[in-house]
């Protein structure tokens, strides 16, 4: 298994969520750097103007947020020029357990994988796992 | 029965002295208007949706009263249809009749009694056809509301619940004491804030199922009321509540749903503030005269962006990240008001909000 350092991006409107999901990522140890948003737009922005970087990031966002939630985050991510979106790894959170919402998370190529909330130390290590 | 209240009845025949001897025979009853042809008959269709049986003959000239019918049910499928035949046309009539394009058929030359019965009895179908649409309509959003409910209700019950366990989590691997003191602070908020869904959610049934229970209402007790659970608040977050009543008349009311009321325009006036003013407010007034309570609730604050002013009523929506928000408020708003008939105006810039309300004695 790599030790490589990840950068982490999360989005939830919960402050609590954001919170937690900062201390968790930094208990990993594989932490280079770690951003949350209350709000998906201002995570836009932010994915629009950062710097390049080598790094993979990953992103956790939440399904159900308000003004732009989950999906029309990952819409509007997709509308991103290709080289903008390259070493992105897109996680899905919530406590929805509408299976709609979980089908309708296979829909989008850029998301790896739909998460049960809350985020723990045991989910986070299994995503790591994989990079 | 004025004629306002009279059964609209239309009558298509092609031979004027039909239509002259209907509507001398029925016009002290039924509100009759009369077509020569099945253009005319349309027009009057067009001109006036709520009539609610037609008659017609069935050997007309440019078609059958059966053609006719067949040809007007998909624009006009409430009225209800009755075909009137002199004619050895049996076929063509049963053949209607089994497709569900006229309700009877009457035989030539009618009895005044014959189509009396046939009217007021189509009349009686009629009605209750209407209501059961009616019905069927309240249902399907009953389920839509139900559907909406049990998808924010895994949201926003599981959501402080999940948070609360998530804490926990990230607690057991701390030593350090400070740290698991400010996660317990936190893990208050969650509660909190599950606290007033439920809340809320208590409000929106008792709106829903509860009685209206009309009594006197003193608005100087409800604003005193409201000033002592507003008074933290405002002193905490600095924001300067300002009240005015003017009551001089009694007025009866619905007192639970008049505090549902102001509690939510209120809590949002205090909670929806520019966090940097210096001079922050959120004021109040009540208005009673000519058996009408006229309340103002304005504040400073953020305002309602534009775009989403016209769905600030809609069950579930919020229109702002802030995390205090549980989609609740202003739905319970508009159903306390529409118990009480009263109306809600709302009026939003960058300036601030004002919320006016019109609420009627009962």
């Amino acid at each position: 298994m790599s030790q490589e350092k990840l950068n982490f991006i999360v989005v939830d409107d919960s402050k609590l969520d954001c919170f937690i999901a900062e201390k968790i990522i930094q208990n990993t140890g594989r932490c280079a750097s770690v951003s949350t948003f209350q709000q998906a737009n201002d995570a836009l922005i932010y994915l629009r103007t950062m710097a390049a970087n080598d790094i993979p990031t990953i992103i956790f966002v939440d399904i159900q947020m308000p003004v732009m939630n989950g999906f029309e985050f990952v819409e509007s991510f997709e509308t991103l020029p290709a080289d903008r979106r390259s070493n992105f790894y897109i996680y899905m959170l919530s406590s929805s357990i509408n299976e709609n919402d979980i089908a309708r998370v296979k829909g989008y190529s850029s998301v790896k994988q739909f998460l049960n909330k809350p985020l723990t130390s045991s989910t986070i290590n299994h995503v790591l796992e994989q990079f | 029965m004025n004629g306002k209240d009279k059964i609209k009845v239309l009558y298509i025949d092609d031979e004027q002295n039909n239509l002259i001897s209907f509507k001398a025979a029925f016009r002290f009853d039924y509100n009759i208007f009369v077509a020569i042809n099945t253009t005319e008959a349309i027009n009057h269709l067009k001109a006036n949706p709520d009539i609610s049986v037609i008659l017609s003959d069935q050997k007309m000239p440019d078609k059958t009263g059966v053609e006719f019918f067949e040809e007007i049910r998909k624009e006009f499928p409430n009225p209800i249809r009755i075909l009137i035949t002199g004619y050895a046309d049996i076929e063509s009539v049963i053949n209607a009749i089994n497709r569900g394009h006229v309700y009877r058929y009457i035989k030539k030359p009618w009895s005044e009694d014959d189509i009396r019965s046939s009217i007021d009895q189509g009349y009686k179908f009629y009605v209750t056809t209407a209501m059961l649409a009616v019905k069927n309509e309240e249902l399907q959003k009953a389920y839509n509301e139900l559907d909406k409910f049990a998808y924010s209700a895994t949201h926003d019950m599981r959501g402080p619940i999940l948070s609360v366990l998530g804490i926990i989590d990230l607690a057991k691997h701390t030593d350090n004491l400070a740290d698991v003191k400010e996660m317990m602070g936190m893990m208050e908020n969650a509660m909190l804030k599950l606290d007033n869904y439920i809340q809320n959610l208590h409000d929106y049934y008792s709106i829903r199922r509860g009685e209206v229970e009309i009594a006197d209402i003193n608005f100087d007790d409800i604003v005193k009321d409201l000033s002592d659970i507003y008074e933290v608040t405002s002193k905490m977050n600095n924001v300067k509540f300002v009240k005015n009543v003017q009551q001089a008349e009694t007025f009866r009311s619905d007192e639970v749903s008049i505090k549902i009321i102001l509690n939510n325009l209120l809590s949002n006036a205090f909670k929806y503030q520019v966090k940097n003013n210096e001079n922050k407010f959120v004021e109040l007034d009540v208005n009673v005269a000519k058996g009408i309570a006229n309340i103002v609730v304005k504040d400073n604050g953020i305002g309602i962006p534009e775009n989403s002013i016209n769905q600030i009523f809609n069950m579930f929506y919020r229109g702002n990240s802030e995390e205090v928000g549980s989609g609740f408020g202003l739905y319970n708003v508009k159903d306390a008001l529409g118990k009480l008939n009263g109306k809600i105006d709302v009026v939003s810039s960058a300036d601030g909000t004002t919320f006016s309300i019109a609420i009627p004695n009962k």
